[in-house]
């Protein structure tokens, strides 16, 4: 039904034909291309017989999914391939390209920056991003007083920054800084999805994108600039706000290394941020970000809780199991070993497989070490990768005869302190994003804490359990003097742990907003019913319990059994719900953002 | 693209070195097919590089839907349908930019709420898709039903300044003269109504006067009640491109906006003493000699009562009404007087007030006295609110007979019955009822039945609990609209999908008086149609298809539009056809035909240095791409002279008192939100650049004094409503008053239904409040 263009369609008696009904001027005929009057004349007659299958409905229908922009308005078929836009940006490029020692880096006028936030859907539109995905973003400032209050909206994407953390931190070398143009560029094709590099900036610029199990950000508009074209930002900057200039990186890192930058915007000296911000307003000095009493719980990370509790776990039952070896006779020891090994792998392979959940690409994992120069996450990767295959050794010497000479003190302690490396990694790798709730004291405490209260009591469980089937360890003469010292450590390590955990409250006195009060006060606040059972998780399978276990001293045997089977599912709770609580408290280091709600 | 990361030479064995740089190329792979979803190709077409895999076969460019600036944006599309949009460079509006709104036009043509056919409310209460058949005949038998029942004025419709010019006199002509519906009215009555009853009083037409390159034009610009950089962000591109280093930006409002920082001078002057400001500032002029008598005399009338009137309006007594210094009324006026081209902009801060037109034209005598009107970079100006709120005023068929008529004119209802080819006597001799009226006609019970057309009261609309409740008291409801999710929609009885911007043809008017062409550039979805073709359809429904013959397509509708505005101000004979607006990137009215009777007034703008020319100006057939109104003085009342309209400033409606202490203002979010968010909060992206919930605004010494911690759930009531937000803690409002974005929907369950007497334009600006801790409310 093509032939049937119902544009001029007439639908009742007399309408005559469908030529228009005024007089046109000449010229008009000409422009655009209508269908001829008899088509018109056939709707007439259609529309007049309403037994005929098609009625003006249909037609209308049919009309409505026309599309005739093209048909009309084709007389741009030649090929601009100088962009029209051109002659509207020129002066926001440089001049020339960065010399030795320099790059290139946006700068933006804050003076001009009127906040509406056209540079956000431009970067969107012209480089095609996913439906609500965004590499810039404007927030803002506010503070003064009186006749001299103060807002300033502020447009930020990546900073391409001179020492850039991203870089830095990915384990698979999927950040390139260009030696020319100094550009922050992230090689798509070759990340694996670990998202620490969302951890590692400041700025919140990386972005990731579930669907492709990738991260993505700013890349200046590479391509275009290669060009001579601004990047879409600059380009779409109705106040001309943004520009993009060439920088001595050298005066840069000098600037950012006295604390210049931007009020409300985190320490660049950490990275050495390029974006040049520029005022002529005098900005007061109580300016704050307008979310600056925004607090909202970041991101879980489940795969990432259960492989940190998982993997300290592991390395405190490998430590525990060698450190009563030292002490505890052989014969009981030597019976009890296999087994504690044996958990300590399994419950440590258990923990890397949990990790690889976290990666938006596991199949690419294996890319990991490649980062080793500089990435604490690559240098994780290969400590936990080296524990766990000296402690598969040590569990396969305890389980196969022919391995059986493998079976030394040396072997053990090695285990033990190529997990204690990972571990250390472990606290590296969040102490390295510079987040004050991940300091490295913080980290360490929890995580050497964590090692030592879950591996006491996974001890003190297959030990109890061992004893359960093995008359031999629950006669041995040691046997109770063991439990008894495994669950005082336990009882010991726990309060102090949680001592040290409530710690963190102290920052609700302070006066001013900072990022560890802030944590305090999620903690307090939205997080306060998740506080509260971490610690009742934390008393009862870590202090009640093992306390209860003292003072009745109880022979082996099932009700035994069972006391300790608590001990480790409270505590090993309380623990995940500690580092649950790790992620969801740590407020990130950010730019300032918009009025939250 | 797998080869891309192992390149397979088969068969062939590989070298050791191609073997290792196979494997340097897997451990640390460059490129890739996730690589390639970024990279960018010349988009031909003039776009520069665009995204490889959007590289569109052809462009058009239209007039963007959302607000009266008229930016052009340039649809990238592939087989005619939109995949993509950039802002149009060569646009004469916008040069190149546009506002994240523009930017995501076409988001919200995709959404999934939209309405994709009739839909009916059943007898179990719920609406249900029903045919187009159905939907059409339940129509016609209902209204008429209610006609039939009740009389001619007991249906009305609210229409819009969201639908094309074409639809807009469509809707009026099929309603007024083919339904015999007496009382229709738009949501233009909520932002313009007050500009165009200044205007006509005081000009004798509805005329803004103004081009957009007046802002780059002048040096002294006065924005009032406008926060132009956030309501109308490519106006203020306009401003940022006048070069004239020594240029003046005056903000006028009570909160420190985003534009009253980027001013020279702010007067944050109390809410709704701005008409005792401007006869206060009159005042002055006239004190300080700066009055252009010659302009005065040759080109107006009623100078003298005006100049005594404002002598009442002290230094002193203005500066008690307004907060404002001594020191600062007279920096004010000695900036206007040293001004050499002083324009005067205002937007919804007037118009939405108990005194508006008052207000407006206030500032029009302001122009007129110091003979700032009709020179580059002068005038009095009211910037526009929807993308046709322009062509709503000249030809929705509501207040005005189409074409900027009168209906009480005989004359003039005489030369609309001729040019639609009908019996006068359809045409009726009265005005019909504002919104406000048709909302008390409701509650009266004199109106029963009711059709609205593209706009969502029921959200937008001032004491909106009260007009919700009164909807609910029809007998029949009708919404027309592209989504059947807004408010307003979900309470019809008959819902009528209709297609959305992008899905259809016609034109808009902007502020600048600016007819520019919308296209169709995407499928509607499902069973959607323009309202162009649901008013056909309804058309032969209800029987009078035949007075409609002619109104076969927009474009022979345009011609029918030509020839109602022969020999009127707004005469745009001139424009041969939809084809001539998009040679010339859209065309001002008037536009009169070669050699018809009246001139075109005022000489044309030459163009302004820093405009790119257009390359592809057609010859012979084009105005100048920028042209102003009143160059000549000659004004549009039957004497030629433009009048000093003034009238003594009354009391607020609903002042402060002990129970309600603070002063509550409504306004505009961020220029990511559109109006009732129909359209915006369909899109990801600009839903990511406006706060996701309802807040409120206090300045921290209430906050303090209150004991409302930042960003606390607080409770505002008025007499009317409450509503809980989070607290806003800035010092960018002042002391005593609150501000709330009219886009939550709660907003409107606070204001006051005060109205300007004149322009019959809701007061949404300034109403009573008191707020306090969420937690100690409704207790």
């Amino acid at each position: 039904m093509t032939s049937l263009v119902p544009s001029q369609g007439q639908f009742v008696k007399g309408a005559g034909t469908a030529s228009s009904p005024l007089p046109l001027p000449t010229g008009c005929q000409e422009a655009g291309t209508k269908p001829s009057p008899p088509l018109a004349l056939r709707l007439h007659e259609l529309a007049l017989v309403p037994s005929d299958a098609r009625t003006l409905i249909d037609e209308l229908l049919e009309e409505q999914q026309r599309l005739t922009a093209v048909e009309q308005f084709a007389w741009r078929k030649d090929h601009h391939v100088i962009a029209a836009q051109t002659k509207l940006y020129q002066e926001l490029l440089p001049a020339r390209a960065p010399g030795p020692g320099q790059q290139y880096a946006f700068a933006v006028d804050l003076d001009s920056c009127s906040g509406c936030k056209a540079c956000v859907t431009a970067c969107h539109s012209l480089n095609g991003l996913d439906e609500d995905e965004t590499w810039r973003s404007v927030g803002l400032l506010h503070g003064g007083a009186g006749s001299g209050a103060v807002q300033q909206t502020v447009t930020t994407a990546c900073h391409h920054c001179v020492e850039p953390a991203c870089l830095e931190g990915c384990p698979v070398l999927a950040y390139e800084k260009d030696p020319v143009t100094g550009i922050v560029r992230h090689l798509d094709d070759q990340c694996i999805g670990c998202q620490y590099c969302i951890l590692k900036c400041p700025y919140d610029v990386p972005q990731y994108s579930a669907k492709r199990g990738i991260v993505r950000k700013c890349d200046m508009c590479s391509d275009r600039l290669a060009v001579g074209e601004a990047p879409a930002c600059a380009q779409a900057c109705p106040n001309g706000a943004i520009t993009i200039t060439v920088v001595d990186k050298a005066a840069i890192a000098a600037a950012a290394r006295r604390g210049e930058f931007l009020p409300g915007a985190p320490d660049p000296g950490y990275t050495l941020p390029t974006t040049r911000y520029h005022t002529t307003r005098g900005l007061p000095p109580n300016l704050v970000p307008a979310d600056q009493h925004d607090l909202k719980p970041g991101r879980s990370h489940p795969p990432l809780v259960i492989m940190l509790v998982l993997t300290q776990l592991s390395v405190g039952a490998a430590c525990v199991e060698t450190g009563l070896r030292m002490i505890f006779p052989a014969n009981l020891m030597t019976q009890l070993s296999s087994w504690h090994a044996l958990v300590a792998l399994g419950i440590g392979i258990l923990a890397l497989g949990a990790s690889t959940l976290h990666l938006g690409r596991p199949r690419y994992a294996w890319r990991a070490l490649a980062g080793l120069k500089t990435s604490w996450l690559s240098r994780e990767i290969l400590g936990f990768g080296v524990f766990a295959a000296l402690a598969s050794l040590q569990a396969a010497a305890g389980w196969w005869p022919a391995l059986r000479g493998l079976r030394s003190p040396g072997l053990g302690a090695a285990v033990s302190l190529s997990g204690l490396l990972g571990v250390f990694c472990s606290l590296m790798v969040y102490r390295d994003t510079r987040r004050p709730f991940w300091s490295g004291a913080t980290a360490a405490l929890k995580f050497f804490a964590t090692t030592a209260l879950l591996g006491t009591v996974t001890i003190l469980f297959v030990t109890t359990w061992q004893a359960l089937l093995f008359p031999a360890i629950a006669s041995h003469g040691a046997y109770r003097q063991l439990t008894v010292w495994l669950a005082t450590a336990l009882a010991a390590i726990t309060a102090v742990k949680l001592g040290l955990e409530a710690g963190i409250l102290r920052h609700l006195l302070e006066p001013r907003a900072s990022s560890l009060r802030r944590t305090a006060l999620l903690l307090t606040g939205e997080l306060a019913e998740i506080s509260m059972v971490r610690v009742l998780l934390g008393l009862i399978g870590g202090v009640i319990l093992p306390v209860a276990f003292l003072i009745r001293s109880p022979a082996p045997g099932g009700a035994t059994l069972g006391i300790t089977v608590w001990m480790l599912v409270f505590a090993a709770l309380g623990e995940l719900l500690e580092r649950y609580l790790f992620f969801v408290a740590a407020v990130p280091a950010k730019m300032p953002g918009g009025i939250g709600t | 693209m797998k080869g891309s990361v192992l390149p397979a030479e088969a068969g062939a064995p590989a070298r050791p070195r191609a073997l290792l740089e196979k494997a340097r190329a897997a451990f640390h792979q460059q490129s890739g097919p996730l690589t390639e979803e970024l990279v960018l190709r010349p988009g031909d077409f003039g776009l520069g590089q665009v995204p490889a895999r959007l590289k569109p076969d052809a462009t058009a460019t239209a007039v963007c839907g959302f607000c009266s600036t008229g930016c052009g944006l340039n649809v990238h599309l592939r087989q005619g349908a939109a995949i993509n949009l950039s802002a149009a460079a060569d646009y004469p509006v916008n040069l190149g930019m546009a506002c994240p709104k523009g930017w995501e036009a076409l988001t919200p043509l995709r959404s999934a709420d939209r309405a994709t056919s009739p839909l009916l409310r059943n007898t179990r209460g719920e609406l249900e898709a029903a045919s187009w058949e159905t939907a059409l005949r339940v129509f016609t038998d209902k209204f008429k039903a209610i006609q039939e029942r009740h009389g001619p004025e007991s249906l009305a419709w609210l229409g819009t300044g969201q639908i094309t010019t074409e639809e807009l006199a469509f809707l009026g002509a099929l309603a007024k003269f083919g339904m015999g519906i007496r009382h229709g009215d738009g949501n233009t009555r909520q932002c313009m109504a007050t500009a165009v009853t200044a205007y006509k009083e005081s000009f004798g037409f509805d005329a803004p006067p103004y081009t957009y390159a007046d802002f780059e034009e002048s040096d002294v610009l006065v924005f009032v009640g406008s926060n132009l950089c956030i309501a109308h962000p490519i106006l203020w591109q306009r401003v940022l491109r006048n070069r004239d280093r020594r240029k003046i930006i005056i903000v006028v409002d009570p909160r420190k906006t985003e534009t009253a920082m980027a001013a020279t001078q702010h007067y944050a002057l109390r809410p709704k003493s701005d008409l005792v400001l401007f006869y206060g500032l009159a005042n002055l002029l006239l004190a300080g000699g700066c009055v252009d008598r010659d302009f005065v005399h040759r080109h107006t009338t009623g100078f003298e009562p005006f100049a005594r009137f404002v002598q009442g309006f002290t230094p002193e007594v203005v500066s008690q009404a307004t907060g404002l210094t001594l020191a600062q009324l007279r920096q004010f006026a000695d900036t206007i007087q040293r001004g050499r081209r002083v324009s005067f902009w205002w937007t919804m801060g007037v118009n939405q007030g108990h005194e508006a037109t008052r207000t407006a034209q206030a500032l029009i005598n302001l122009a007129l006295m110091t003979g700032n009107v009709g020179r580059p970079g002068t005038g009095p100006n009211s910037i526009t609110g929807q993308c046709n709120a322009m062509g709503s005023r000249l030809f929705s068929n509501t207040t005005n007979l189409l074409g900027g008529h009168d209906f009480q004119n005989p004359a003039h209802r005489e030369k609309v019955a001729r040019v639609l080819g009908l019996d006068a006597a359809r045409i009726p001799a009265g005005n019909s009822l504002a919104y406000d009226q048709i909302v008390q006609g409701i509650a009266d019970g004199r109106i029963k039945g009711l059709w609205v057309v593209a706009t969502n009261g029921s959200h937008s609309w001032i004491d909106q609990s009260h007009f919700n409740a009164l909807l609910d008291r029809l007998e029949f409801l009708v919404v027309q609209d592209m989504f059947a999710s807004t408010e307003t929609a979900q309470r019809a009885h008959l819902v009528l999908p209709a297609a959305g911007w992008g899905e259809k043809e016609g034109t808009f008017i902007n502020s600048e008086r600016r007819f520019g062409r919308v296209r169709k550039v995407a499928r509607a979805p499902g069973r959607a149609l323009a309202d162009f073709h649901i008013f056909q359809l309804l058309a032969r429904q209800w029987g009078c298809g035949e007075m409609f013959s002619r109104w076969t397509s927009p474009e022979a509708v345009f011609q029918i539009l030509k020839a109602l505005s022969r020999g009127q101000p707004c005469d745009f004979t001139g424009i041969r056809d939809f084809a001539h607006l998009d040679a010339c990137g859209g065309i001002q009215w008037p536009f009169p035909e070669a050699g018809s009777m009246r001139p075109v007034p005022g000489p044309t703008v030459s163009a302004h240095k820093s405009h790119p020319s257009h390359p592809s100006h057609p010859a012979g057939g084009g105005p100048e791409r920028e042209r102003r109104l009143f160059a000549d003085g000659a004004f549009f009342h039957p004497d030629g002279k433009a009048r000093f309209v003034f009238e003594a400033p009354r009391a607020l409606p609903e002042p402060t008192d002990e129970d309600f202490p603070f002063l509550l203002l409504t306004g505009r979010g961020t220029s990511a939100q559109w109006h009732t968010g129909t359209r915006t909060e369909k899109s990801a992206v600009l839903r990511k650049l406006r706060p996701p919930g309802i807040y409120v605004e206090i300045n921290p010494s209430d906050a303090q004094r209150l004991r409302l911690a930042p960003q606390a759930k607080v409770c505002v009531e008025s007499r009317r409503g409450q509503l809980v937000a989070t607290a806003f803690v800035t010092p960018t409002i002042q002391p005593g008053q609150l501000f709330i974005p009219m886009h939550y929907p709660a907003a409107n369950q606070l204001t006051c239904a005060a109205f300007d007497p004149y322009s019959r334009q809701p007061s949404y600006k300034a109403c009573a409040v008191q707020i306090c801790p969420a937690s100690d409310a409704g207790g």
